[in-house]
């Protein structure tokens, strides 16, 4: 299912975030979303989700409009997310963050034991698959940063979403993890999962995406993959301001 | 997760203790007056656990509870003087009406949090008071509002016994409740609420629907409490059953036992309870019982912001020096090192 938005904006007061942002971005593939600060990027991310209604445009996934929806209304739609500053549920149990993510269901679902059998298993599996399994027990205020970044990416692998925005999964993450966090990336996607990255550092953008689009000043200047942004003059003058 | 031995501990162990103290207290009161404070002291107990199902759930600090528990009471008198209904089905259906009413007024009241919700709650025992002071041709206004007695024959001291186990039924239900939401799904999805709401709802829980849920839930148990309070006193004036005091008692209750436990807020409300009968008997209607209840409030939120309950458990965890789970980084090594010794063990 194609994540796409058509004239998107989004004005705080007379600072206009986004300003008409038509993008598409590939289902399947490993999609990101690069700018300088302020071009408008997490604007744009909390439009697509929800947690920001734009004034205009709109968000289609699939042959779906989610546009002003609900936040968990897109999330049950299929699209996760995670926040610039990692959010944990600092005062639940690793185990407790992955379970606490939702799938559709009715009233009934919703009074059967959270603990029940086939969600703890699954739950367990996402933290074994992330590596932080032997914190299952342990409460997220008490893990290090990099261990609540993977936890909040388990729990919202847990929804089952068909496409994935990280927000800055890179920031504030020691190179052994990033290293990890690009594999993980990589392996997900290869089992059918759609991602869209906003990230700063360049080396993991280019090194795991398949298509990158550039913002600046809230809208797309360019997009294609690595090899083309990179050599293209626009996104250099965006960056550098020559 | 939570194994059986460890629940039936922490909830079936209380919970006998509970069931054995409210069916022995009525014959163990040395005199009525006693017997009385009991009922109050339950009365406090449905009103602290009813309020919890907001504020130890989604974290939503509600002052304005009492409101709740005397639409509750004015509901019951009035249906049964004004639309002569038997006592006890006024009391359900006054505790209907309110749960109905408590959705326009959760609409309102959740769409803002922190300190907004709070102004927001107390505005709403404010306005209560106002209304039912000044209309006095339905409430009887400041002359109060006197409710027929249920059992009109019965002796005071078999009255005070037959409302403490009422109450204490009360009270066993809405614990049973609490109990089933806080093993649910929508138990953790209003946990996840009380820790970030933005972040659960990006996790697809739809925290405004949950958070008027558990709202209603908490409306009704506080309306039941407030109607029985009304079948029981007979006599209901705006003045106290619109005071912002009763709500904050209750949220003193809840947070001194423990706002995540089941039983915090019943332990909050014996201690609570038994320390406001006792400042009155003693010291008569002074404000000395208010600079007390302040006095606490403070100690509490500085040294046991999770409460009484919560602040033994860990301290009896580390008498027993048990280890918690290691947050270290784990390397490619260790965890190596732990399956061999898994294997080892199995072996």
């Amino acid at each position: 299912m194609t994540l796409k938005t058509v004239g998107l904006r989004k004005a705080f007061g007379g600072v206009v975030a986004i300003d008409g942002a038509d993008v598409e971005f590939r289902p399947g593939k490993v999609n990101a979303l690069i700018g300088p600060n302020g071009s408008g990027k997490t604007t744009f991310f909390n439009c697509v989700t929800g947690m920001i209604k734009p004034d205009e445009g709109s968000v289609r996934f699939g042959d779906r409009d989610l546009t002003g929806k609900a936040p968990h209304v897109i999330a049950r739609a299929g699209v996760g997310r995670t926040f610039q500053l990692c959010r944990t549920f600092p005062r639940m149990t690793a185990i407790e963050n992955v379970l606490a993510a939702v799938r559709p269901g009715g009233i009934w679902h919703g009074l059967r034991s959270a603990h029940r059998r086939s969600e703890t298993e699954r739950a367990h599996h996402w933290l074994t698959r992330l590596g932080i399994e032997h914190l299952a027990g342990a409460e997220a205020r008490n893990m290090s940063w990099g261990q609540q970044k993977l936890l909040e990416l388990a729990g919202v692998l847990m929804a089952e979403p068909k496409t994935i925005l990280l927000d800055e999964p890179a920031g504030g993450v020691n190179p052994a993890l990033l290293d990890r966090i690009g594999t993980l990336v990589r392996e997900l996607n290869a089992e059918g999962r759609t991602f869209v990255i906003v990230e700063h550092n360049m080396d993991l953008v280019m090194s795991i995406s398949d298509h990158i689009v550039v913002f600046d000043r809230g809208r797309p200047i360019a997009a294609g993959p690595p090899a083309e942004i990179r050599a293209d003059e626009r996104v250099l003058g965006a960056y550098l301001g020559v | 997760m939570p194994n059986a031995s460890k629940s039936l501990l922490s909830y079936g162990v209380p919970a006998l203790v509970l069931v054995a103290a409210i069916a022995v207290f009525p014959s163990l009161a040395p005199n009525p007056y006693i017997l009385s404070s009991g009922v109050i002291v339950l009365n406090w107990a449905v009103l602290a656990t009813a309020w919890n199902f907001v504020g130890g759930f989604t974290g939503y600090i509600s002052l304005g509870h009492g409101a709740l528990a005397g639409l509750g009471g004015y509901a019951t008198g009035l249906l049964i003087t004004k639309a002569d209904l038997p006592s006890f089905v006024a009391l359900i259906a006054a505790a209907v009406l309110v749960a109905a009413l408590a959705v326009p007024i959760g609409f309102a009241a959740l769409r803002v949090r922190g300190a907004s919700f709070v102004i927001v709650s107390i505005a709403l025992v404010l306005i209560l008071l106002l209304v039912f002071q000044s209309w006095s041709s339905l409430t009887g206004g400041s002359r109060g509002l006197v409710v027929p007695r249920p059992f009109p024959g019965m002796l005071r001291p078999e009255h005070h016994r037959v409302f403490f186990f009422l109450y204490g039924g009360l009270l066993l239900i809405a614990l049973a409740t609490w109990w089933l939401l806080d093993r649910s799904r929508f138990g953790m999805g209003l946990k996840a609420i009380r820790e970030d709401e933005d972040k659960a709802e990006s996790l697809g829980t739809p925290t405004f629907a949950y958070k008027l849920t558990v709202f209603v839930i908490s409306a009704a148990f506080t309306a039941l409490a407030g109607g029985l309070y009304a079948l029981w006193f007979g006599d209901l004036d705006p003045v106290f059953q619109f005071s912002v005091l009763t709500g904050s008692y209750v949220v003193l209750m809840a947070l001194l036992g423990g706002v995540r436990n089941l039983y915090g807020p019943v332990l909050g409300a014996i201690v609570v309870g038994i320390a406001l009968e006792y400042f009155k008997v003693e010291f008569g209607n002074t404000p000395l019982h208010l600079v007390t209840t302040g006095l606490l409030l403070g100690l509490v939120v500085m040294f046991m912001p999770d409460g009484v309950i919560p602040s033994l458990t860990t301290l009896v965890q580390r008498l027993r020096k048990r280890e918690d789970s290691s947050i270290r980084e784990m390397s490619a090594a260790d965890l190596a090192e732990q399956r061999r010794e898994r294997e080892a063990a199995n072996s």
